[in-house]
């Protein structure tokens, strides 16, 4: 196999409490499963050590899953902290329980896209494939 | 396989020169840009190299093999702290393979780092293999350069534990650590062919699970000297933090020896001479895949070879030395 160059490089992290990271498990593989290279950190992740590891792993694009309800302040947070850090092109995309009335809030915020229970996997994959070509 | 994505934006802004400065000034945002520069293999990764290369050299350089899931990354994660308890700066670099179906990667071993957090002193990079054999990315030991460059004192080298990692990291590391676990039951506790020569330090891991003493023994029954070094069997419980002192003090031990003894500038020029004879090579591929002389004179061969004019050997030795064709 010839050693491939250039890769489109997520990563995916849980801020907040709340234990549960299939969802986010289950995104990972199939962002692999396209071809890109996803960095997971696991659980329980504060949005200085998330924007600390997208900074030293240079990715395109983060992708958040919550689902303790405190979106609202962790998704912004991660977006604010990656401008003081001069990353503010590192895109972020928001996942989780968010309810409808949030999104257009987070949107303004700078979360790029987020992505309710029940987004097709096709939809994300394609959202980070943009995001890795430099839309 | 994908079609290639250009250079990520960021990169593209920001020059070499700017990105090095940075670097040299501790910054980790230009390390990362220039260590995916020389990931991606991108026109400007040469430039950056040659511009670091001055900058290197002093970072203690620590290989982590063992086969999967036996504590590397939890061994990593202790240390770190332990040495910046120590007021060192640690770097590391943690390989995870590729899926040669997929071309993608889940790269996991920060779960088990991500007791470090936002320390100044740390960077941690994870990398894919993406296609190199071995156990280690192509990339992996520029990245290491780059970590240097940035002023880390040690940097941690995990590779991916399987295949021929061992000995490709024992060529590479200034100290190897292989690491092993004790099996449970009747198992027979025998290393894998080789192991038994590459380490410097051995580490029995999961020592909280018991059944250890069978393995140190073995191990201290087997282990012969390298380089003069009689390598240290230590027993770790990673996720208890148990025997991490003791880790710490034998890679300290290590380093002093390498330098005491000069045999830490034998294996300086040990690691050149593969590194130089690694890059010829891939000159070499990329040359004659070119639309260069030599890649036409290559194709020519080929088809040579191919109608059975000439033999692979004779074509190779034509292919390096097209007017002395004699020479071996
Ligand atoms: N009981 C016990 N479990 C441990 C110890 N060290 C690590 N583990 C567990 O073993 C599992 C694998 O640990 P890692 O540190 O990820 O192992 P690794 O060698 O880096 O694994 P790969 O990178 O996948 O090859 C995790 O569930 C750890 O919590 C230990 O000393 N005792
Ligand atoms: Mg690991």
């Amino acid at each position: 196999m010839i050693p491939i160059a250039k890769k489109i490089r997520v990563l995916i992290a849980k801020p907040g409490l709340d234990g549960h990271d299939r969802g986010a498990k289950v995104v990972a593989r199939a962002l692999r499963d396209a071809g890109m290279e996803v960095i997971y950190t696991g659980l329980r992740q504060t949005p200085e050590d998330i924007v600390e590891a997208a900074i030293q792993e240079d990715v395109d694009a983060i992708g958040l899953s919550c689902l303790s309800g405190a979106h609202m302040t962790l998704f912004p947070e991660v977006v604010k902290l990656l401008k003081k850090r001069k990353s503010g092109d590192i895109l972020v995309a928001g996942g989780g329980i968010i309810p409808e009335e949030d999104v257009p809030k987070l949107k303004k915020a700078g979360i790029k896209v987020v992505f309710g229970p029940g987004t097709p996997l096709r939809d994300i994959v394609a959202f980070f494939e943009t995001a890795g070509k430099g839309a | 396989m994908r079609e290639a994505v250009p250079a990520r934006k960021g990169a593209a802004h920001d020059s070499v020169s700017d990105l090095v400065d940075d670097l040299l000034a501790g910054n980790k945002r230009a390390a990362a840009k220039l260590i995916s520069l020389i990931e991606d293999d991108e026109p400007e990764a040469t430039d950056a190299l040659a511009r670091i290369f001055p900058h290197t050299g002093r970072a203690h350089v620590v290989g982590f093999t063992g086969p999967p899931g036996v504590g590397k990354s939890s061994l990593i994660n202790r240390l770190v702290r332990k040495y910046r308890s120590r007021d060192r700066k640690v770097g590391v670099v943690a390989v995870d393979p590729t899926s040669p179906y997929t071309g993608g990667a889940v790269l996991g071993d920060r779960i088990r780092m991500a007791d470090t957090g936002v320390d100044p002193g740390v960077f941690i990079r994870s990398m894919a293999t993406r296609g190199h054999a071995g156990g280690l990315a192509l990339a992996t030991f520029d990245a290491v350069r780059v970590l240097d460059a940035l002023g880390m004192d040690i940097v941690f080298v995990e590779t991916v534990g399987a295949g021929q990692s061992e000995v490709e990291i024992a060529t590479r590391a200034h100290t190897t650590v292989v690491v092993e676990m004790p099996m449970t039951g009747d198992a027979v506790q025998t290393m894998k062919a080789g192991i038994l020569e590459i380490g410097d330090v051995y580490v029995v891991n999961k020592a909280d699970l018991g059944n250890e003493d069978v393995l140190v023994a073995n191990l201290k029954f087997q282990l012969t000297a390298r380089d003069g070094w009689i390598p240290s069997v230590i027993r770790t419980a990673a996720t208890e933090g148990r025997g991490i002192d003791e880790l710490a003090d034998a890679l300290d031990r290590h380093a002093a020896y390498l330098d005491q003894t000069g045999f830490r500038a034998k294996r300086e020029v040990a690691r050149a001479r593969l590194e130089i004879l690694e890059n010829a090579q891939r000159l070499l591929s990329r040359r004659v895949a070119n639309r260069s002389r030599m890649g036409r004179a290559f194709d020519a061969l080929a088809e040579d070879v191919a109608a059975r004019r000439l033999d692979p050997h004779a074509a190779a030795r034509k292919l390096l030395w097209p007017t002395r064709p004699r020479e071996k």
